[in-house]
């Protein structure tokens, strides 16, 4: 689907709904702040294909044959909004350096139902993440000051508002899963298996098994024989 | 004048590649029919191939349910041209995979042996069957059977659990730290946990190699390690010489002669959409429960109006599959744990087998069969989408994230209950009146309901499992519901089962102990389908031992000129 006025009116009706509701006066707020008639601040994506990839692939060879469809606009506000949920600290980059916007393209450009879901649900939340931005600071989310960015995504993550927290949790289910499957993602969790060991497998190192002794102590069980 | 086999086969999985092995090693000439396409797993493997390679990160989708690199071409619980229905009131989930080898490319390659009560349910509690053999009948193919399929595990001495010969098993690989911190609450707790068996190797095996830990065996193992018919019984079969396979070949009818004997079966050429015939001596049905029962009830003739084999009208009755219900818990003890390489044979180390048959003998439990449990406790996997779980359990994002990422992943172990169901007569499958497959031919519409007996075990389950996380400090995460919510769909574990089972009495079965048609002395079946009841142990193993044994017979009576 488009993200057209259809579903920012549906945003725009959830919100309505909650203000009307009574809720917290951070509702009310959010919710009138919406204006009455809401554009299309990050333009219109391009529609997605209707085929994946099948049921006889080249496993080799893996590629991704469909089209990425958002607007330049919208992977602005997607990288600064998945750089706010990974930002960089000493261990590993940010997530847009790691390409994670291009992967929620990726991912909302997928013929299959579950992401077709998600990119009703993201791409409806970035165009309403937008409008708020523009109406309380005056200017587009990706330009926010971070304290802004910050505030919004305060408000948005702990909101009453189901539609809003159904956003920001699959927002960041989309881009966690994206950032630590790359090289830099693995190794700041600290995987480091896929790797083959040409003789009995190890077991523990010497250091799991001593916490793990640690733990067992303190639950007050036995290590196993 | 088309060549007469010896045996034609139908199905390239556990069941067929062992009776074509088996058949052909014995100077026996087979032909092979294989629904799906030919497979290479040496050249279509993506071993090591990352997540981040694949689209959306291999997450699965409808055209590959379990994720990109799954070892299942044109299969999934749709494959497409091909559909199935459920009764209204029913939900059935089929798994095919139109591949060479079958399932067995990609299946989890757990391999438990049916113990002595599992043989004789009906004389334990009353309730369904017991199998026209008793265990010690298959000790010896089973013996066989792990041998030439590799098995690590450890003989333990179980109650219905029953060893293996010395020297038989492979050894099981260390065990993980999730997987210790288990097996040290239920060494208090008087539960065992024990070495899993599994169908990978940890010594050679000819040209199979060695497990090397590493890379998922649902992907397919192009070193040989984990178990398939593509890298084993297939290629062996095939440097007999005596084995044909023809690939594409979608066999809808077992073909008779004025005598009643099988003389072959039809079958459509996939490729160019014709009908063909294959003829044989013998025909042996190795292609799934579902689908042996779909060809035999599609194969109506006058003296068989309800379809070849059938005259007790049992084919497609009796319809299995495990009881699946999983819990995961979140173990703080777990939290900020040391790194290191937990892959190991990717699937479980170690496991619980079923441990209360003498409260269960004495009348203690409120549910007459067993389950076992398996574990996911290699929580420090490769990370693939299902990380975001992760983060939705560490709530915020930003730095704060990050350092919970790493905090929590790999503190979190599942649960998984896998039992025995007992057949009912409301759990079948049948000629759908009103469908067809691309091909013309008709299809399987099933129908299929749990009995209180599986609902009480999934409560007992649910039970049991909570002491060990709660011993283990942990906080539950899910599968904390219902029973009747907890309980997998009918067909979802791909255990399915029973639809052609074997007795003693032609009346209520529709096969002997060696899986001989009662009705048609030289059809043979050597899958799934044969199963009288549906012990927690997971099913291939024992498809593969039961195939070997009646294939041993079905050669010995070729021989002497018997059918």
């Amino acid at each position: 689907m488009r993200v057209d006025r259809r579903t920012t009116l549906k945003w725009l009706a959830a919100a309505m709904a909650a203000a009307h509701a009574g809720c917290t006066s951070k509702e009310k707020y959010l919710g009138d702040e919406i204006p009455a008639a809401p554009g299309q601040l990050l333009g219109t994506a391009a529609l997605p294909a209707k085929v994946g990839y099948g049921t006889d692939i080249d496993l080799m060879n893996p590629t991704v044959p469909w089209p990425r469809t958002m607007t330049e606009a919208q992977l602005r506000t997607a990288s600064a909004l998945c750089d706010l949920i990974v930002p960089e600290d000493e261990r590993s980059p940010a997530a847009s350096a790691v390409g994670v916007p291009d992967f929620i393209d990726e991912w909302v450009s997928a013929p299959y139902p579950a992401q077709q879901s998600d990119r009703e649900t993201i791409l409806g939340g970035l165009e309403w993440l937008e409008q708020q931005s523009r109406d309380r600071f005056g200017s587009g989310f990706a330009d926010a000051e971070d304290r802004q960015q910050a505030e919004l995504l305060d408000r948005m993550a702990s909101s009453d508002v189901a539609k809003q927290v159904e956003f920001f949790e699959r927002f960041r289910f989309i881009t966690v899963g994206a950032f630590y499957t790359t090289e830099e993602g693995m190794k700041d969790v600290g995987y480091i298996g896929n790797v083959a060991i040409h003789s009995e497998y190890p077991g523990p190192s010497d250091e799991a098994m001593t916490h793990l002794a640690g733990v067992l102590e303190q639950l007050g069980l036995q290590l196993p024989a | 004048m088309q060549e007469r086999y010896d045996a034609v086969v139908v199905g390239s999985g556990a069941g067929g590649a062992m009776a074509a092995w088996v058949l052909a090693s014995k100077g026996l000439r087979v032909l092979m029919l294989e629904a799906g396409r030919h497979y290479d797993p040496y050249k279509e493997t993506p071993m090591f191939a990352r997540n981040r390679d694949a689209p959306l990160r291999g997450t699965g989708t409808p055209d590959k349910e379990f994720g990109y690199y799954d070892a299942t071409i044109d299969g999934g619980w749709q494959v497409p041209g091909e559909p199935y229905a459920s009764a209204p009131g029913s939900e059935f989930m089929w798994w095919r995979s139109r591949m060479l080898g079958g399932r067995t490319n990609h299946w989890a390659r757990n391999s438990f042996r049916m113990g002595p009560y599992d043989f004789k349910p009906y004389s334990r509690d009353g309730l369904g069957v017991d199998w026209p053999i008793e265990y010690e009948d298959l000790a010896p193919w089973y013996d066989k059977t792990e041998t030439v399929v590799g098995v690590y595990g450890r003989n333990d001495g179980l109650d219905n659990h029953p060893d293996s010969s010395p020297g038989v098993l492979h050894k099981p690989p260390a065990p993980r730290v999730g997987e210790l911190l288990i097996q040290a609450a239920c060494n208090e707790l008087n539960i065992p946990c024990v070495p899993a068996r599994r169908a990978v190797l940890t010594r050679p095996i000819g040209n199979r190699s060695a497990c090397f830990y590493a890379t998922s065996c649902g992907r397919g193992c192009a070193i040989g390690a984990a178990f398939q018919t593509t890298t084993s019984l297939i290629p062996m079969a095939l440097a007999t010489g005596n084995l044909t396979i023809v690939t594409d070949a979608m066999v809808y009818e077992v073909r008779l002669n004025d005598a009643g004997k099988a003389d072959g079966v039809g079958y459509v050429d996939k490729k160019t959409g014709k009908h063909e015939a294959a003829f044989g001596r013998s025909v042996v049905l190795a292609a799934s429960a579902g689908e042996t029962a779909r060809i035999l009830l599609n194969s109506k003739s006058e003296s068989f109006p309800d379809g070849a084999a059938n005259s007790s009208g049992q084919v497609g009755r009796n319809l299995m599959d495990t009881v699946g219900a999983a819990v995961s818990a979140q173990f703080p003890v777990l939290e900020n744990r040391p790194v290191y390489n937990e892959d190991g044979a990717m699937g479980m180390h170690v496991y619980i087998p079923f441990w209360l048959y003498k409260e269960q003998a004495r009348g203690e439990l409120d549910f007459p069969r067993s389950y076992h449990y398996e574990f996911g406790a290699d929580g420090r996997g490769e990370p693939g989408m299902g990380i975001g779980h992760v983060a939705g359990f560490a709530g915020g994002y930003g730095s704060k994230l990050k350092e919970d990422m790493r905090r929590y992943y790999g503190s979190f172990l599942d649960f998984v209950c896998r039992g025995e169901m007992i057949p009912n007569a409301n759990s079948r499958c049948e000629i759908d009146p009103d469908n067809k497959d691309t091909w013309g031919i008709p299809t399987l519409r099933f129908h299929f309901k749990w009995s209180e007996h599986e609902l009480n075990m999934v409560r007992h389950f649910q039970a049991a499992t909570k002491e060990i996380i709660e011993r283990l400090g942990g906080k539950l995460q899910s599968g904390d519901v219902a029973p009747e919510q907890a309980i997998s769909k009918g067909g979802q574990i791909i255990h399915e089962v029973g639809t052609t089972r074997m007795g003693d009495d032609p009346d209520t079965s529709v096969t002997n102990q060696y899986g001989q048609s009662w009705d048609i002395k030289n059809l043979f079946v050597t899958d799934g389908g044969v199963f009288a009841s549906k012990a927690h142990k997971n099913p291939t193993l024992t498809i593969m031992a039961l195939s070997w044994r009646s294939s041993d017979y079905l050669a010995e009576q070729l021989g002497k000129r018997n059918l």
